[in-house]
């Protein structure tokens, strides 16, 4: 080659490098913008649209809470309590394996339900304290998925696919937008290490939070509740901060010497990783140290704020993480699969995650994060309206099945608009009537207002250009939008 | 690969081929994570299984071992041709403090130690042993002038070097400071793009 070109070439692709060391993701989307919206302006950092949130906070309640319970309001159900449930409502749709030849008698939620805020928003007495942002909410009642059950459900909620080994809603996120913290992870796992609802409680995958197809460097970390919260964070025994550092020179006079000999930019970003890996020593620490906490800021997240893996503690940590711009946290709380002794189970889950919830709402708000900060609640399904291992003549002993023919999630924050009920089920509670929003749709209202195109963010891998909405035609939910 | 090839240069793997798979040691609390509501434990191996080929090392699919996913063993979930090139902080991390590799390294410098009659020859034959080169002179210089740094530390931070050396316990200050030192230069070998990256 001639030796100015391939000088050339290496400026080049030592600047591609610098900028994907920055988000390969981001290079990706300028790129793409630059193809599709010259001359449009106004909008910043090569986005497709003018972002309203910079970062999501998730909390997934795994296992599938129920929405009668929670925030679905169905006063006429008491009326038809007891009654199987009418055929040309199922339709003969599938059910679980649990349900299958069973009869289907409907079951009213024993929960009380009264209207707060200025909005009026009806929520369930189990939610004192989240009850009190009642403003701040967008419940989503018509969200509607295809999985019936937890692993295949879980997954698509997720990944976008049923199917294992898809990129992460986080890892789309790292991908797409970049970076804004050099010293954390984009994406960050908090799995709550307790929890209530002793029942039915299944495994978790690490492919929930995996990067599939997308470079590994955009899967989510999961923090651990004990030990190093990074795995490997800590030096050795005999390794301090000063030794690491002379370690770290010598690797880095070698390394730069061999970068001088070969050209190869890539050795550039083995020295930049570990002076990351070196400053992450430091800020991670930092990170999930809580005792710059005042006390009325513990106290707005609860009792268990202090005990390490609670959710609530997790909460704190994800309020933290919103604070220093990591752009993706996702929360895990096991425990809601409630099949028999519903009311027991769920009593102590909304009890584990109440009060944190509403705290992390409070003090998102009072530091002026919200704003910007998309809050979104989701299990991976509902819960039927029928019952399940009920005890005859006692109202308070019953179980739900799955139901991923509606449920309710909600959003806050991040420029969704707060105390409105969007989309409507049948007085069952059984399908959609109105405004139905499959999770796809979710995903992609979601990108939308961190200023993505859930068309436009794509990867190919094995022939198909892959996107988190996948395949089928997903849609904006602009009518929830402020 | 990397993981084999330190066991390897370290003198600790162990060559057994066929049978079960075995379970190196790994961070606390991982399977806990992910576990079903009876927690299933992880409980590392302690024989010299722990030092078989990675290819013997037990995969579980919902928490496959850290120390291959973070350096991008495909998941088994599809196929793939090659693996992802990626080049993370948490990589550096792992090499840097994962248990194994840091007592690797420390195993590595002991070997050398007890090999080599001068300061010099001992350098070289670590680093030809890491590299699987033969170090230039300006290249041992900079090891020379990096043993001498961490002999200088360790020597006035003796506590440093007896909380590392904890086997030496009955030996004189001056060894375990000496073997500390080593294995630092050693480490930052074995951490070299060198050494991780065929090129």
């Amino acid at each position: 080659m001639e030796p100015f070109q391939s000088f050339c070439d290496t400026l080049n692709r030592r600047q591609f490098i610098k900028k994907a060391s920055m988000g390969l993701g981001a290079a990706a989307l300028s790129g793409l913008i630059n193809n599709s919206l010259s001359g449009a302006g106004a909008v910043p950092n090569g986005l497709h649209f003018t972002p309203k949130a910079k970062r999501v906070i998730f909390l997934f309640m795994a296992g599938g809470p129920s929405q009668l319970d929670l925030f679905d309001y169905k006063p006429n159900l008491e009326k038809l309590h007891g009654i199987e449930l009418p055929p040309e409502i199922t339709q003969g749709q599938r059910v679980t394996a649990m349900t299958k030849g069973k009869k289907k008698d409907i079951c009213a939620s024993i929960f009380k339900f009264a209207p707060h805020g200025e909005s009026g928003l009806m929520m369930s007495e189990l939610l004192p304290h989240l009850s009190k942002h009642a403003d701040d909410l967008c419940l989503i009642k018509s969200t509607h998925t295809e999985a019936i059950n937890h692993d295949p459900a879980k997954t698509f909620f997720c990944t976008g696919s049923e199917m294992p080994g898809r990129a992460s809603m986080g890892s789309w996120l790292s991908y797409g937008l970049g970076t804004l913290n050099r010293d954390l992870p984009d994406f960050v796992v908090l799995s709550s290490a307790f929890w209530s609802g002793k029942v039915n409680v299944q495994a978790l995958y690490s492919r929930l939070w995996g990067s599939g197809f997308l470079p590994g460097k955009h899967q989510g970390i999961a923090f651990q509740s004990v030990g190093d919260p990074v795995l490997f964070l800590s030096n050795p025994k005999g390794v301090d901060r000063t030794a690491r550092r002379k370690m770290l020179d010598f690797v880095a006079k070698i390394n730069s010497e061999q970068e001088i000999q070969t050209g190869d930019p890539e050795i550039k970003t083995s020295i930049a990783q570990q002076e990351m890996a070196f400053r992450m020593q430091m800020s991670v620490p930092e990170l999930t140290d809580l005792s710059q906490e005042s006390q009325s800021t513990l106290d707005l997240y609860g009792p268990e704020v202090t005990e390490s893996g609670s959710f609530a503690r997790n909460c704190l940590l994800a309020r933290r993480m919103a604070e220093r711009d990591v752009r993706f946290v996702q929360l895990f709380h096991r425990g809601w699969d409630h099949h028999r002794e519903l009311p027991t189970h769920i009593r102590g889950q909304a009890r584990d995650v109440d009060q944190p919830i509403s705290g992390l709402l409070t003090d998102l708000k009072q530091r002026g994060l919200l704003d910007d900060t998309l809050v979104v609640f989701a299990g991976e399904f509902g819960r039927t309206t029928f019952a399940q291992n009920l005890t005859p003549g006692d109202r308070t002993d019953y179980g739900r099945d799955h139901h991923p023919r509606c449920f309710t999630t909600w959003m806050a924050g991040g420029g969704i608009k707060g105390g409105i009920s969007y989309g409507e089920t049948d007085e069952f509670c059984y399908n959609v009537t109105k405004d139905p929003v499959h999770v796809r749709d979710l995903h992609a209202t979601m990108l939308y207002q961190l200023g993505i195109d859930h068309n436009r963010l794509i990867f190919p891998f094995q022939g198909l250009d892959h996107k988190l909405t996948g395949v089928e035609k997903a849609h904006v939910v602009k009518d929830i939008l402020a | 690969m990397i993981r084999d090839q330190i066991l390897a240069v370290s003198g600790q793997l162990n060559p057994t081929m066929y049978g079960k798979s075995v379970k190196p040691p790994q961070p606390p609390g991982l399977w806990e994570m992910v576990s079903m509501d009876a927690p299933f434990t992880y409980v590392a191996d302690t024989d010299d299984n722990i030092y078989r080929r990675s290819f013997y090392t037990y995969w579980r699919r919902g928490m496959p071992p850290p120390q291959m996913t973070i350096l991008n063993a495909p998941s088994r979930e599809f196929c793939v041709t090659r693996r992802e090139r990626t080049n993370t902080p948490l990589q550096a991390l792992l090499l840097m403090n994962e248990a194994e590799y840091f007592n690797a390294a420390k195993e590595t410098a002991k070997n050398v130690l007890a090999q080599s009659d001068s300061v010099r020859e001992g350098l070289g034959r670590v680093y030809e042993l890491v590299t699987s080169h033969v170090p230039e002179a300006d290249r041992l210089a900079l090891m020379v002038e990096a043993l001498e740094g961490f002999k200088e530390y360790y020597g006035e931070e003796t506590s440093l070097a007896e909380s590392m050396t904890p086997e030496l316990k009955d030996a004189p200050l001056e060894k375990r400071v000496d073997l500390a030192a080593w294995t630092m230069v050693t480490h930052g070998l074995l951490n070299l793009e060198l050494t991780k990256v065929r090129r």
